[in-house]
């Protein structure tokens, strides 16, 4: 009987991690492109659920819906880079982060006038019983989730790494100005970083709505948890943030289970507090700053 | 320096600005006592949760409330003079109830507040209640509302320590003997959870496992993996917010095989259909007027509460929900205590009248107020139900 | 000069008006709308100490307010402590929050201090919440006994009006020599360069934390003064939302001043009761400003920062102070 209770709590910190993993990836290379901390990320996984419910209530199937809400919530990043962070992105990082809040507050406030107060919920990508494994259950929304953000993961790592663009974008938040130097446009890398961003987030946000509905003001809350992961792991490593985003899932759901289920979001905020406090590097960063 | 000469324009600016407005502002004094109201109107206030975890039950309650108030306006007000009302959001958070009713006691002079939605709000709302004297119709649940007692707060619907110990005898009566309860930490489901240790006992129930939950939660897997454990053979969930939907589907997707049972809080269709599958045969226990038949087609409680269900059903396309009922109830009641009155909107002629309620019939049962009890419902007002198919049915 | 007597003739006009106002306003609810935006005020000039002056952003700020109402709460309630000492205590505790806040952050630079601030804002609302025996948790604290000092209970708007903006020109006044004085000077260097400051022998350290304590104190004492005026507090008045708001009139009011931040706070607090200021607007024109409030100030922030990083103020200013440029 502990065991499988055990077993059910790795399930739940691995399905929250997962969620905060992809957030993580989004400060991450928000950060990595600007040297500054997107307080907006959080609005992004909001955007993303409330647009997805929003388009199949237009009629389209789900798998529409979803894609379409990741393409609209990523443009909505772009926008917004373009309008309010290109202007300042090479000034003090003080300004885009105040920027982002502004611009937070903004987006959230237009989702509550848009979609309405209410919680929404979104339907299971595939609907069935959740699946039976020694004693606990994993629910088949965990599943996509997981395969979800391991996509996510895999196809970032492709990009960055084995492609022309990827080695444009790494070389922009090595060195801007030497990028630009050898011709890459970095304004247009650094709009691409904040669609990218968005895009995570916006998935995020689906992944998990049909787990706990979702509703306007879903952002705060879990953007702070998302940069708690990414900087446990170590801003700037993407690696360090998806691994964060999993330790912080497991810490809390332990936690929970554990200790007591209301001090649960008490978790991300001493994770937050002490990394920065103690190692400002996180887990798995380096002494110096490793960009992407 | 420039700087410092513009700095200082600003701030005479500034407040000269402030001063000018206030001084538009302030033309003609505004009576300063709570209570007595419009010369030509009732001023009545209703602190409603219109957004936040009970904006559901806001929202039936304010269709209900403008509906009624039309109507009884329409066929020329009480004692000749109309209704006017005066509605707050208090965005089911306490602190926001106690700024409502302070905007509508000292802006809006209003002779009475209807509401809160909530138990916590209506306890919030008190300080304010009392340093102005005025009368509050409770529209929530919690026990504390009148057994915490206040002379000048009444309240309209089936109260904890009704429907608790109802609930409870059915689930021993269907042979259970240890439950887990699960519960939020905001008023009512704090408040429900302290009568269900209560009683428990009385029934011959065990609480094997106590679950509590924060209102605004979306994981509920620690609770639930933890009553899944707990060698629990039913569950009793106590909230009243949009999360019982979550737990309910929780319970189903972490394969956990134990009946549920639950109070008024359920009495919703976003719970039946939020829930989905996963609430089928969940038994929760309220009021005998969720399902007006069950009151017989010839009495007067039937008459009443059809009738307000077909003006209402006319008028917003849906059937009215409980929390509808417990606003038609505290505006029937207001009502009655106004024309009782004769029209007397001084605050302790108002709330005698208010008190002097006798078998007033309502939505909730027939309504009996006195000096100790300003619930005045009994256990003859509930029923037992069971959710089918998205929808709920009575239960023998 | 003829700025010099501006100087002093600027400020002291707005004291006698603001001194003079009650017997102006009859409407009791307006004379408290006036003092809400007292409270503000106070929270706000420690603010733009913090921010303006010495460039450090805060986004946990409501929980120092928080701290110093609650103090003030359970002391005047559960252990009946005299007011004037309540009060007392509660900038002493909210400044000692401070403190705790600024001396393991001193490190961190600009956004990780943000940041900070922001966890911490956030672990204090779930303190309030979750340390129920002491705070009543969501259940709110009420009952909290009107001031007093030594037998006279302040009851009436006008007294309670007079209290609030009283303590607020008091702090005013000490943050207007504050800024005008060798620490505003020593803030100006460390928000403009801390490289450059260091240089000159500024202790960074010194700064940054005092700059952090003398806000917090602030905030500690508004808050003491809300719970007292209002009767009534609970978690959810000290938030997130309520530090972004107390920033953005931080950021609208403009860095490098002082009456920029109280103007902004002023009239911020102001828009919200729009239909007790102005009789003529109806209720729904009032609800449709209050429901894109909070627009305005998401919008106002990214214009500020976009356009006039000074705030409203540097629009006026001439183009040629480049050392006001945040």
């Amino acid at each position: 009987m502990a065991l499988s209770d055990l077993l059910q709590f790795t399930i739940a910190g691995l399905k929250s991690g997962a969620i905060y993993a992809l957030l993580a990836l989004g400060f991450t290379i928000v950060f990595a492109a600007t040297g500054a901390i997107n307080f907006a990320q959080g609005e992004f996984f909001m955007l993303g659920g409330m647009i997805g419910v929003w388009l199949t209530r237009l009629g389209l199937p789900l798998p529409v819906a979803v894609l379409g809400a990741v393409a609209l919530t990523a443009a909505i990043g772009a926008i917004f880079e373009v309008l309010a962070i290109r202007p300042i992105a090479d000034g003090d990082p003080l300004r885009i982060i105040m920027v982002t809040i502004g611009g937070s507050v903004l987006l959230r406030q237009i989702a509550l006038h848009v979609f309405g107060p209410d919680e929404v919920p979104l339907a299971a990508f595939s609907p069935g019983a959740s699946i039976m494994v020694a004693g606990a259950a994993i629910e088949r929304q965990t599943v996509w989730i997981w395969a979800i953000t391991a996509l996510a993961v895999g196809a970032l790592f492709v990009l960055y790494r084995k492609t022309m663009f990827g080695r444009a974008m790494r070389a922009t938040a090595l060195r801007r100005d030497a990028a630009r130097l050898v011709g890459v446009d970095t304004g247009m890398m650094v709009t691409v970083s904040f669609a990218l961003a968005a895009g995570l987030g916006a998935l995020a946000g689906l992944a998990v709505a049909p787990l706990t509905q979702t509703a306007f003001d879903v952002g705060a809350g879990i953007g702070v948890k998302g940069f708690a992961a990414a900087i446990l792991g170590g801003l700037g490593n993407p690696v360090a943030a998806v691994g964060g985003g999993l330790v912080l899932g497991l810490l809390e759901s332990m936690t929970a289970g554990y200790i007591n289920p209301l001090y649960k979001d008490a978790v991300a905020l001493v994770v937050l507090l002490g990394v920065l406090f103690v190692r400002p590097q996180g887990l798995f960063g380096g002494s110096g700053r490793e960009k992407v | 320096m420039s700087l410092c000469r513009v700095r200082s324009r600003l701030v005479v600016v500034a407040f000269a600005a402030v001063l000018v407005v206030a001084l538009t502002g302030c033309t003609g004094a505004k009576s300063t006592s709570g209570g007595s109201g419009g010369a030509e109107t009732y001023k009545v206030g209703a602190i409603l949760s219109l957004t936040g975890s009970y904006a559901a039950l806001g929202s039936s309650e304010k269709n209900a409330l403008e509906l009624e108030v039309k109507r009884i306006n329409d066929a020329g007000g009480v004692n000749g003079k109309q209704i006017e009302l005066i509605i707050e959001d208090d965005g089911t958070d306490e602190a926001k109830a106690v700024a409502a009713a302070s905007k509508l006691i000292n802006q809006d002079n209003v002779i009475v507040i209807l509401g809160a939605t909530g138990t916590g709000q209506s306890m919030a709302a008190r300080s304010e209640i009392d340093r102005a004297g005025i009368p509050e119709i409770s529209m929530a649940g919690g026990t504390a509302i009148t057994s915490n007692f206040d002379p000048l707060v009444f309240q309209t619907p089936w109260a904890n320590t009704l429907v608790v110990p109802y609930v409870l005898q059915k689930v021993a009566a269907d042979g259970h003997k240890n439950i887990a309860v699960i519960s939020d930490s905001g008023g009512y489901g704090k408040d429900g959870k302290a009568v269900i240790v209560a009683a428990a006992p009385k029934s011959g129930l065990q609480i094997v496992s106590d679950q509590t939950f924060n209102p605004g939660d979306t994981d509920f897997s620690a609770q639930l993996t933890k009553v899944k454990s707990s060698g629990a053979d039913a569950i009793v969930l106590w909230t009243a917010g949009k999360e019982g939907a979550s737990i309910v589907r929780g319970v189903s997707d972490l394969g956990v095989k134990m009946p549920m049972y639950g109070g008024s809080g359920q009495a919703r269709s976003e719970f039946a259909q939020g829930a989905g599958p996963a609430a089928e045969g969940f038994i929760f226990g309220t009021g005998k007027s969720l399902v007006p038949t069950n009151w017989g087609a010839d009495s007067e409680e039937f008459k009443i509460v059809d009738g307000f269900s077909e003006r209402y059903e006319a008028a917003y396309g849906q059937t009215p929900d409980i929390f509808a009922g417990h606003a038609f109830d505290a505006l029937t009641i207001l009502e009655d205590a106004l024309k009782r009155s004769g029209g007397d909107t001084n605050a302790k002629a108002l709330t005698s009248a208010v008190e002097g309620t006798r078998g007033l019939v309502g939505f909730g049962g027939a309504f009996t107020f006195s000096p100790t009890d300003h619930n005045g419902l009994t256990a003859e007002d509930l029923a037992l139900y069971q959710v089918t198919a998205g929808t709920w049915t009575p239960v023998k | 000069m003829r700025s010099k007597a501006l100087r002093i003739a600027g400020p002291l006009i707005a004291a006698v008006i603001v001194a003079v106002l009650p017997f102006v306003v009859a409407d009791r609810f307006l004379l408290k709308v006036f003092t809400y935006a007292g409270l503000n005020v106070l929270v706000v000039a420690g603010l733009a100490l913090l921010f303006g002056y010495a460039g450090q952003v805060s986004l946990g700020h409501a929980a120092f307010v928080g701290l110093g109402a609650y103090t003030c709460a359970i002391l005047t309630t559960t252990l009946h402590v005299a007011w004037p000492l309540a009060f007392l205590a509660a900038g002493c505790v909210a400044a000692l929050g401070g403190l705790l806040l600024a001396l393991p952050s001193l490190r961190l630079k600009g956004h990780y201090l943000a940041m900070a601030t922001l966890g911490f804002g956030e672990l204090m609302t779930l303190a309030f919440v979750e340390t129920v025996p002491l705070t009543h948790g969501v259940d709110g604290f009420t009952g909290i006994p009107l001031p007093t000092i030594g037998a006279i209970t302040l009851r009436a708007p006008a007294e309670l009006y007079w209290l609030v903006w009283g303590i607020a020109g008091v702090a005013l006044f000490l943050a207007g020599n504050m800024v005008s004085l060798r620490p505003g000077r020593t803030m100006r260097a460390m928000h403009g360069s801390e490289l450059g400051a260091a240089a000159c022998g500024v202790d960074l350290v010194g700064v940054k934390v005092r700059a952090f304590v003398v806000s917090a104190a602030l905030a500690g004492l508004s808050g003491a003064l809300y719970a007292s005026v209002i009767g009534f507090i609970s978690p959810s008045v000290f938030t997130l939302a309520a530090s972004v708001s107390f920033l953005a009139m931080a950021v609208i009011g403009g860095s490098g001043s002082l009456a920029g931040p109280v103007a902004a706070a002023i009239v911020l607090t102001l828009v919200q009761y729009l239909d007790a200021l102005v009789p003529g607007i109806s209720r729904e024109t009032a609800q449709v400003v209050q429901a894109y409030e909070a627009d305005v100030y998401g919008l106002a922030i990214v214009l500020i920062v976009l356009f006039a990083p000074g705030g409203i103020g540097s629009l006026f200013r001439r183009r040629s102070r480049e050392g006001e440029r945040a």
